[in-house]
């Protein structure tokens, strides 16, 4: 069993008391940039990534960090959703619904230890899934040419964009607008400047992570300054024990199949977490809701969305690590990471960077480990973070995202360009367009240019490489299907309805 | 409206942003794909996308509210004088003052917003400067 020795090395390197520490700080500063409403792990990820050069940490134990403050800040979110009725992120607003009930009934500890140990499941069986599927996915993905990577990456964006927002145009417009930044700096293939305003600086292009604090945390700042909403009230906890063995056999099966959903939808690009946990409530409340006691306090309807999204940052990873192609704006943060250690995710990963793959799924399980352990018997204690005075915490999350900009290059210019994106995101977010097509469509900008060019060096110039194989034809296929559909489907919707209309006033 | 707005700032964008795709030369170590041809390809796309926004609008997107404004108005061009004071005035001196500003946007009382944000620029540089090693500019106080 190679894989298993690969997995024993990835866990004897992710065992190390270096890493464990490092697992251990990502998960616990994770779990406090989760609780806090609006700043999730993509904000997360983006601010804290610079320190790992700073620290001048390895490739695994920097993945390792950033893989616990992705960890640690999905869980951070759901324990708002139950306590205060306040989803973190937007993977965890299904949590809110039995989740709240449960702790208005009392019942916030057995709720909050479901959510980790379903996060726990999910984390065994995404394990099991990069186990199986990550180097055998690897083995198919060498054969792709730069054809099908430039019609894989179209696949990704558009999927994702589909999936990103509630108007597909605006998704999309958002997805392209992410390739043009992608084109700003000094052009790899032909050595031409473009875009640049004749601004040095602007030379070797923008920097991922400068656009990802800017569209995201200050963005954010902005959006809470608006709202001069009063922190929601906390709900008493009660006496009572974590969770019953009868209350764990209940929601095993939530789990499981919240599990293994999750990772299957985790696997799809754009899908990701929050999609997953949607699709197992609606799939757990149509197999088991007997009772009608859904949405009422069912300690399933928290297990089953909270395995599916943690489980969906598992199966996220494999698209990610296998053929470069992140499903999510956290893993598109992520792929930027590998890139700037100059690690190219891609087939050839598992093969060439076995020291990175396997210490970082190892650690992702140890992170779900620690969540359990630490944060269990913490979580009243990062809850209190809420009761901080707004007017510390948010400046305090612009202050600490000024050092994470200006240590990406030691530049003030780039905090000028933070503000700059800072503003255009708050005006997208209130235009209703979705901020991760951006991100995507920035990281795998040049990877698309590249691809293009390759392909056409191959072909001596034919845009018929575009279609020869199999798998660019079916590519092909599912764009079309995800930007037709769902115009399609409203239509058939809206005529169905106006048929629905017309028979009733009759 | 909003959506009308929108589309057509972005048209002039895209239209823009082709037209300046036409002026990359240099393209024979590149190819057939010169360094204009996939920003034009992105500029016709972004094209097309804006007109159809601009003739299907999303039916009400919410303007934020006027004194928003003003309030975020202070945030970027507080920001904005950040990137410009950081090196000559040194971090602590520099975020004491951002914090004062944002705090007080965030309605705290002066009382309260001076101390707590001199106490938090001195905890940030010292944690982020000194003991993550993460060097910061140190400006007049160092």
């Amino acid at each position: 069993m190679d894989v298993l020795t690969n997995l024993a090395d990835g866990f004897s390197v992710a065992l190390l008391p270096r890493n464990l520490l490092l697992a251990f700080l990502g998960a616990l500063v994770g779990t406090m940039i989760g609780v806090l409403p609006g700043i999730g792990p993509i904000t997360g990820v983006a601010i804290l990534f610079p320190l790992t050069f700073s620290l001048e940490l390895e490739p695994a134990s920097a993945l390792i960090l950033l893989a616990g403050i992705y960890y640690g800040a999905m869980y951070g979110g759901s324990t708002t959703s139950i306590l205060l009725n306040v989803p973190g992120e937007a993977s965890s607003v299904v949590t809110t619904l039995d989740g709240y009930q449960m702790a208005r009934q009392g019942r916030a500890k057995p709720a909050l230890a479901v959510a980790a140990i379903g996060s726990f499941v999910a984390g065994t069986v995404s394990i099991i899934g990069l186990m199986a599927f990550g180097p055998l996915l690897s083995r198919l993905a060498i054969e792709f040419g730069p054809a099908e990577y430039f019609v894989l990456l179209v696949a990704a964006l558009s999927l994702i964009s589909s999936l990103a927002g509630k108007n597909v145009f605006k998704a999309l417009i958002a997805g392209v607008f992410g390739l043009m930044l992608a084109t700003i700096g000094v052009d790899p293939g032909s050595g031409v400047p473009r875009y640049t305003f004749g601004q040095l600086k602007l030379m070797d292009g923008v920097d991922f992570l400068v656009v990802a604090i800017g569209l995201f945390a200050v963005s954010e700042v902005l959006i809470l300054l608006e709202q001069s909403r009063v922190g929601a009230a906390l709900v008493p906890t009660g006496r009572r024990a974590w969770i019953t063995m009868r209350e764990l056999a209940f929601s095993a099966g939530a789990m499981v199949r919240g599990s293994l959903l999750g990772f299957v939808i985790g696997t799809l690009p754009g899908a990701g977490a929050s999609i997953s946990s949607f699709v197992s409530y609606t799939l757990e409340r149509r197999l088991s809701d007997r009772d009608q006691t859904f949405g009422k306090g069912d300690i399933r309807g928290v297990a089953a969305p909270e395995s599916a999204n943690n489980a969906a940052a598992g199966g996220a990873l494999i698209p990610l690590l296998t053929l470069g192609v992140p499903g999510s704006g956290t893993t598109a943060v992520l792929l930027g990471a590998l890139i700037s250690m100059n690690i190219t995710p891609g087939p050839l990963l598992f093969e060439n960077h076995p020291d990175v793959v396997w210490p970082l799924i190892a650690s992702m399980y140890i992170g779900n480990v620690m969540l359990l352990v630490l944060n269990l018997p913490l979580v009243f204690l990062f809850v209190k973070i809420l009761t901080v005075p707004r007017w510390i915490l948010m400046p305090a999350v612009v202050v600490i995202s000024y050092i994470g900009v200006y240590a990406v290059n030691n530049s003030p210019f780039d905090i000028l360009v933070m503000t700059a994106f800072g503003a255009i995101g708050y005006v997208m977010r209130k235009l209703d367009f979705p901020l991760a097509p951006v991100i995507l469509g920035l990281v795998l900008g040049v990877l698309m240019e590249t691809n293009l060019r390759r392909a056409l060096i191959v072909s001596d110039g034919s845009m018929s490489i575009f279609f020869a194989s199999p798998l660019t034809k079916f590519l092909w296929v599912v764009v079309l299907g995800v930007l037709v559909g769902p115009v399609a489907l409203s239509r058939v919707r809206k005529a169905r309805q106006q048929v629905v209309d017309a028979e009733a006033e009759l | 409206m909003a959506d009308r707005i929108t589309g057509a700032v972005l048209l002039v964008v895209a239209a823009w942003y082709t037209a300046e795709s036409r002026s990359f030369e240099g393209g024979a170590l590149a190819g057939p794909v010169g360094p204009g041809a996939f920003p034009l390809f992105l500029g016709v796309v972004l094209g097309v996308l804006s007109l159809y926004l601009l003739v299907r609008p999303d039916p009400r997107p919410t303007w934020p509210h006027r004194s928003m404004w003003l309030s975020g108005g202070t945030v970027v061009a507080s920001s904005l004088a950040y990137a410009y004071a950081l090196v000559p005035l040194g971090f602590l001196v520099a975020t004491t003052v951002e914090l004062v500003v944002l705090g007080s946007l965030f309605r705290a009382r002066l009382r309260s917003v001076i101390p707590a944000a001199l106490a938090l620029s001195l905890a940030t540089f010292w944690l982020f400067d000194r003991f993550l090693k993460l060097p910061l500019p140190e400006g007049l106080v160092g």
